[in-house]
Formats: structure tokens, sequence, C-alpha cells
């Protein structure tokens, strides 16, 4: 059905695919795994004609395809469910389903009681019971999946690509999806799966190809492969390189943060953790499930509504990020360019951004001392850059993050929290950003890692607090950090 | 999410749906009834109907010039330019015309195309030059403003008597104007309701990225609005010059601001992708009797601006979603 033979794509500064091949055949489910930063998005955008390749050719159908637009290749029969949805959230559910395609009447007006018809009549051959005349923005996110494979039939799709379509949902909805594409495979529509969660290219796909920095390194058909050759081919490495040597037990300190009973309105509900000097402790659980929420709340950027946090001694029922700050805790935001970093200023003044005191003298910024304090942070932290008045809006993702990850180290005292720190890094920066976390941790620093990566948590993490639906589910110490407890604790698809 | 269920699911009462979709005009239409409740206790002269006819015939060029503004906003832009298109339209119909009745007919149908054309201009530099809309249409404002004092520093040649029909002439015994208004009011929220295109310009608002991803004609949507709006601007600028029998060089300065008022009374948002027209028509008439009854109450035009400012903003926080706060 598609065939991409050396597919080269650059962005300016990046080579972000290089001689890529993928072979998709009608009436399969693909997998196209390998790392964040790997490819596989700009991969897709080629396929779906959002980007043009600078190089190699393009089959699809049968015939050479050159698609300029996305309209294009959606007239072709390709259809993307990004993890963003394409869908309009104030619109109804019928009127997205047809959107581009919307049903007429012969004298050429949009027809609404068609259109509502048969949107009643799809969802129904889906299977799901959603009401067409409900606006998108009011849908579960599971439904509005629901809505955008809907689409996907609708423009009589041949390729269907998913990008991590299991990111945003759990247990039953993930199985219900796995039904929907079970029937499309049997229709004959090939489909691309993209997902970090091996097992389940182990469940539902057929073959799998991986990427690797951009370009390709294998395909094979799923029955013939394991897990741990997988991983080794998509990482190109041996995992445990990636991770320091974690804590000894005489390392460990005492408590220097402890979360009781903490709820946020509507997404936390009654969530303990401790923090312990020199330890790295993480907070896993699927996309969704409060991990992010609970650490703002400790950290003072969400309400809490009930619960108390203890910090060396003392104890808070009330958080702002001022206090938080005062009393020695920082947090890397997962949004680093939102809500971490002033994208166009430069190092200096990211780094000292949380401790501006430190460099004012007078009332006045002390701009050479700024500079210094920036110049030994780049050497230690190995950034690249051409100084410390470099603008960080044009480092990598990487390089970003270690500006962040030097902001805090400096100004906090007692507990970092870091939300998934690696995410849209490469593997190099990962692993510099692993050896600063322990380095902290070391130096008696209690660091909180938030991470959606199972093997992250694993390589990293001497104490891990696992979350489902907003509880805490369970806490797992040294040896018994391991997936299969995590994700037990993280789905816990028994006990539902 | 629910497993199959044999039973298609359950008809929502369209009534309840109508009132979803429509809740925000049914807040300005009680607002109305409740201002034309209180104008007839103010003063026996308020629900005359020659005291309504007049606010109709005032309203309508508040009302063109607002529909144009409120497809721009409905994409989620916006239209600063239109005070000026309207003065340089006004100045340039007065100034070809010159009192020749010959000419009257070219010199509308130029002044129209001039305001669809930099409405064009005004589209084009959203899309090539990727700047935001407010940026785009404050600058072509200041250069229509400049280019109509260039032309004339003081009222512009005149009009033929006749020509007054459009501002003054009753059809039906109602006000030529505000039919012109109200019948494009309703055929553009027809287009908007009934026609693939007005889809998509909700489509746009709503997210314009995913309307490009989905392939759907973003840049013609575009175009499209800012060319119709210019095209309104100069449609306003016709019926002030009937109105007025002259064209003058600011005539139109008040309705940049002015002609927002109405859209974000009337329910649309200004982020795009939410409203109607025909909120904002209800919201043309809601603020037109609002000034006719403060006028009966001899509440001076300085606090009708005062009063027409707060009402705006409390209309909006009506509207404005709750959102959860960090």
């Amino acid at each position: 059905m598609l065939t991409l033979t050396h597919i080269s794509k650059s962005f300016p500064g990046v080579k972000a695919l290089t001689d890529m091949h993928l072979d998709v055949r009608a009436g399969e489910i693909h997998a196209l795994v390998g790392e964040n930063g790997a490819g596989k998005s700009t991969l897709t955008k080629v396929i779906a004609g959002v980007h043009q390749p600078d190089d190699g050719q393009l089959e699809f159908d049968g015939e050479i395809a050159h698609w300029a637009t996305p309209g294009a290749a959606k007239e072709a029969g390709i259809h993307v469910i990004y993890q963003e949805f394409v869908l309009f959230p104030h619109m109804t559910v019928a009127e997205n389903i047809f959107i581009g395609h919307e049903r007429r009447n012969t004298l050429g007006f949009v027809d609404h009681k068609q259109t509502r018809k048969d949107a009643t009549e799809l969802l129904l051959r889906l299977g799901v019971n959603i009401d067409p005349d409900t606006l998108v923005v009011e849908l579960s996110v599971a439904d509005q999946q629901m809505i955008e494979i809907a689409k996907a039939m609708v423009h009589k799709v041949k390729l269907l690509i998913l990008d991590e379509p299991t990111a945003v949902i759990s247990g039953k909805e993930v199985d219900l999806l796995f039904e929907r594409l079970k029937a499309l495979r049997e229709d004959g529509v090939a489909i691309i799966y993209i997902s970090h969660r091996l097992e389940e290219i182990f469940e539902i796909c057929d073959r799998v190809t991986i990427i690797k920095d951009g370009c390709y390194v294998a395909d094979h058909d799923v029955s013939s492969v394991d897990r741990n050759q997988l991983v080794s081919l998509m990482v190109g490495r041996d995992m445990s390189e990636l991770f320091p040597a974690k804590a000894s037990i005489d390392h460990i300190g005492e408590t220097v943060l402890e979360a009781r009973d903490i709820s946020v309105a509507g997404r936390v509900h009654n969530a303990s953790l401790q923090v312990f000097a020199g330890e790295v402790t993480a907070l896993a659980g699927m996309v969704g499930a409060g991990r992010t929420e609970l650490a703002m709340a400790i950290f003072g950027g969400l309400p809490m509504v009930s619960g108390e946090i203890e910090i060396g001694g003392t104890v808070f029922t009330h958080m702002t990020p001022a206090i938080a700050i005062r009393e020695g805790i920082g947090l890397l935001t997962e949004d680093r360019k939102g809500q971490g970093l002033a994208m166009h200023l430069d190092i200096a003044a990211n780094m000292t951004a949380a401790d501006l005191a430190s460099v004012t003298k007078l009332g006045f910024l002390n701009r050479p001392q700024e500079e210094a304090i920036a110049h030994d942070e780049i050497k230690s932290y190995q950034i690249a850059c051409w100084g410390p008045r470099n603008p960080v809006v044009n480092m990598s993702g990487g390089n970003q993050q270690k500006v962040l990850v030097s902001r805090w180290a400096r100004t906090c005292r007692k507990v970092l929290i870091l939300d998934e720190p690696t995410r849209g890094v490469d593997v190099g920066a990962k692993a510099e950003i692993y050896r600063i976390m322990r380095a902290l941790a070391q130096k008696g620093i209690g660091v909180l890692m938030i991470s959606s990566e199972l093997p992250e948590v694993i390589g990293m993490a001497d104490r891990v607090f696992v979350m489902r639906d907003g509880n805490v589910t369970g806490e797992l110490v040294g040896t018994d950090v391991t997936e299969e407890k995590i994700m037990h604790l993280a789905t816990q698809r028994l006990a539902s | 999410m629910t497993f199959v269920s044999n039973t298609p699911p359950p008809a929502k009462p369209k009534l309840k749906a109508f009132v979803k979709r429509n809740g925000n005009q049914f807040i300005v239409l009680g607002l109305i009834a409740a201002l034309l409740l209180a104008g007839s206790l103010v003063s026996d002269r308020f629900a005359t109907s020659r005291n309504l006819m007049n606010i109709l015939e005032q309203s309508s060029a508040l009302a063109l010039v607002s529909l144009g503004q409120t497809l721009a906003v409905l994409t989620g832009g916006i239209d600063l330019s239109v005070g000026s298109m309207i003065s340089l339209a006004s100045v340039l119909l007065s100034g070809i015309t010159d009192g020749d009745p010959s000419m009257v007919i070219s010199a509308v149908i130029f002044v129209l195309l001039l305001g669809a054309f930099v409405g064009l201009i005004n589209g084009s530099a959203i899309l090539f030059l990727k700047v935001h809309p407010l940026v785009v249409t404050l600058g072509t404002g200041a250069a229509l403003q400049g280019a109509t004092l260039l032309y004339t520093m003081g009222p512009a040649g005149k009009m033929p008597l006749n020509f007054d029909y459009f501002a003054y002439g009753r059809f039906l015994g109602l006000p030529v104007g505000a039919l012109v208004a109200i019948g494009l009011f309703f055929s553009v929220a027809l287009f908007l309701r009934y026609t693939r295109f007005g889809r998509y310009i909700y489509a746009v608002g709503d997210d314009a990225d995913g309307a490009k991803l989905m392939g759907l004609p973003h840049n013609k949507a575009i175009l499209l609005v800012y060319a119709f709006s210019g095209l309104m601007a100069s449609l306003t600028a016709v019926f002030l010059v009937s109105r007025f029998g002259v064209g003058q060089p600011y005539t139109g300065a008040n309705f940049t601001l002015t002609s927002i008022t109405p859209v974000v009374v009337g329910g649309t948002i200004l982020a795009g992708g939410r409203g109607g027209v025909i909120g904002t028509l209800l919201g043309v008439y809601l603020i037109s009797l609002l000034n006719n009854v403060l006028n009966f109450m001899d509440i001076s035009s300085h606090y009708q601006q005062i009063v027409q400012g707060l009402i705006v903003i409390v209309a909006v926080s009506v509207y404005v979603e709750k959102k959860r706060k960090l």
C-alpha cells in the first residue's frame, strides 16, 4: 500500500530523516517504533503531505506520489490521527465527522438532517454511543478519538496512521480501540501504529519497523522478534549504559519532603508521598493520572483543596511558588517552552531567573557577575552555545533542558522536581541529564522525577510512587522497581 | 465511553439543542425586551412608530460595518481598518460623483470594489507575511486615513439630492437602509449555516492549524472574510454619504471600535470559531436602543459612551468560558 525508499528530510540545522525506508501492506497493522526524537513524527508528516521530502520516493497505492498539501494526501486516502486530535472543539460531533465531506442536498446546500443521520449510523457501526449533536469539546478524550476514527471511515481511508493513540486512554478504552483497529484491518486498511508501549505492539501489530536518529534500522515480523531485541534495536546500545549507578543504602538521608493526603479539585485525590535526601524518587503512571497536578500542588502552582506538605520539619497547608522556592524546592515543568524558559532571553538571564537577588546589588543587576555564573554552569553542564548571552530559542531541546536544570540546581537546596525531564531530547542529552540528576542526589538533594518512560523510571529511580486516576496506588523501593509492578499499579486492569 | 447498545442514541430534544446553540442570543433578546420596557416607562414618545423607525434608520450604518467585522472575528481575526476605509470610500464617492447624477452608479461600484480590494490586501498580508490581523489592519487603517487626507482635508464634492433614498427612503413603510442591512444579515447567516464554505469559516476560527491539516481551504476563507469586511465598510460609506449628502474625511473614525461592540455583545467570541451574525444584528439593535433610551432620559452622549463601554466588558464576561486556572 505504502512504500518509502531513500526518504530524507532536513530542517534548518537538523537532519530529521536520512535514507528512510518503510513498507506497509494493505490489511496489516504496522508498528513504527523508535525513541523520542527518532523522527517518527516527521516521517508521519511526510506521509501525510505536511512536509515534502527533500529526497527519495514515496509510493502509495501503486503510484508515485508527491503531495504538496495535507489535503492532497487526504484525498488519496491517508488519514492521520495525531496525538493532538484535529477536531474543531466548538462544532458538533456530526459536523466534525463530515468536515470537508459535508452532506449536501441537490441544491448544494449543507443538509443538516442528513449529516446527523449519517453520523448516527457511522457511530453505531463503530459501536460507540455518542450523540451526534454534542459539541466535541464536551466529549471525553476516548470519545474524541472515536470521532477521529469515524472521520477516517468517511474519508474512505486506505492508510490510517495513529500516533501514540493509547497515551491518552486506558483500560477498556484501549481494548475497544484495538477491536476497531482489527476490524479496519479485516477491511483491508493499512494501519501504521506508533507507540512507545512495546507490549501493545506484541498485542496488536503484525510487522514492525524500527527507526533511530532519523534512519531506518530494521523491519521484522512481530512474531520473529522479542522485546529485548526491539529495545536494543531502538536504542542502539545497552540501556544500562545510559544510567548512572543508583544510590547505595548508606547514601540515603532523612525525609526532605512529605506530602500528606493532597487533593486537587477533580485531578488528585488524597495523594501522599515522601522524598528522601540522596534519592531519586520517580512518580510514574499514565499521562493524565494526575502526576503533574500533584507536583504542581506541592510546588504551589495549583491550589490544594486538602492535605498538608511538610518540608524539613515545617508543615504547610497552603503553598505558593514563592514559599516553595524559599523553602528550597525547585520545579522543572513539563512544558519547557511555555512555563519554563523565557525563550527569547539568553542563557545567563534564564539561569538566574529564579534567584535574581543573588546577582543584584543596590537594586541593579550585576551583569558581569551573571555572566560569570553562566560561564561556569555552561562548562560544568557542557551546554553547546557561543556564550552566556546566547538566546535559548535557537538551542536544541537537550541544551535548553540543561539550562533549566542548572537554574534550579543552583537555587534549590532540598528538593528538585522534574516533570518529564528528557521529553524530546536526544540520547546524548538524556544521559547527561541522568548524570546531573544523580549528582544532585549525591549532594543530598531529594530528586523527584515525573516520567512516562518506564525504562527511565527503572533505570533511575531508587523509589517509585505510582499514580492512577488521581490516586497514589503504590510505592516501590529498590529491587521491587520493575516494569511489571509499575504497570500493574499504573493500570490496575485486574482490579477494575 | 459506552459499549454498543442495540438502540440508537436517544434523539435529543430539539429545543434544548437549539437553546444551546443560540443561548447567547436569548440573553441579548432579553436585554432588548427589557430596554423596550424601560423606554416605554421613561417617555410616551419612545414607543411610537416614528421613534422606532428612527432607531432602525440610524442603526443601519453600524449594522453594515459590524456584519463584515463579525466574519473577520469568526475566523479569529479582527479588522481595524474599517473606520478609515469608510472615510476613504465616503470622500471618494462624493468627490468622484461631484453632483453629477450620471456618475453615481460607477462611483458606487468603484468604492465597493475598492473596499473589497483593500480587504484582499489585508487578507494577503495576514496570510503571506504571517502578521497578526490586528497589526495588519491597524497599519492599513492608518495608511487609508492618510490617503483620505491627501485626497481632501474637508468635505469633498456633493451628491445628487435623490441619493438620500438609501438613508431616508421608506419601502413598505420601513427604512430602506435597515431593510438592506437585515436582508444582508440573513443572507450571510444562511450562507454560514448552509454552505460548506460557511462551515469552513468556523473551522478556521476554531482551529486554524487543524483546518490546514484537514486540507480545508484556509487561505480562501481568510481572503474572503477580509474582502467582505472591506466591501461592507464601503457599503457603510455609501449609506453615510447618502445620509449626510457629502463625504467627509473623518466620517468613519468612530466605526473601527464601535463595529466590534455589537459583535462581542452578540456573543461572537474574539478567539474565533463561535458566534454568528444574527447575534451581531441583535447587538446592533441593543446598542442603538440603549442610546435612544438614554437620550430620552436626557443623559448626555458622553455618558452613553461610558455605559456602552461597561456593557462590552460585562457581555464578554458573561460569555467567557470558565476555564480551569493554573
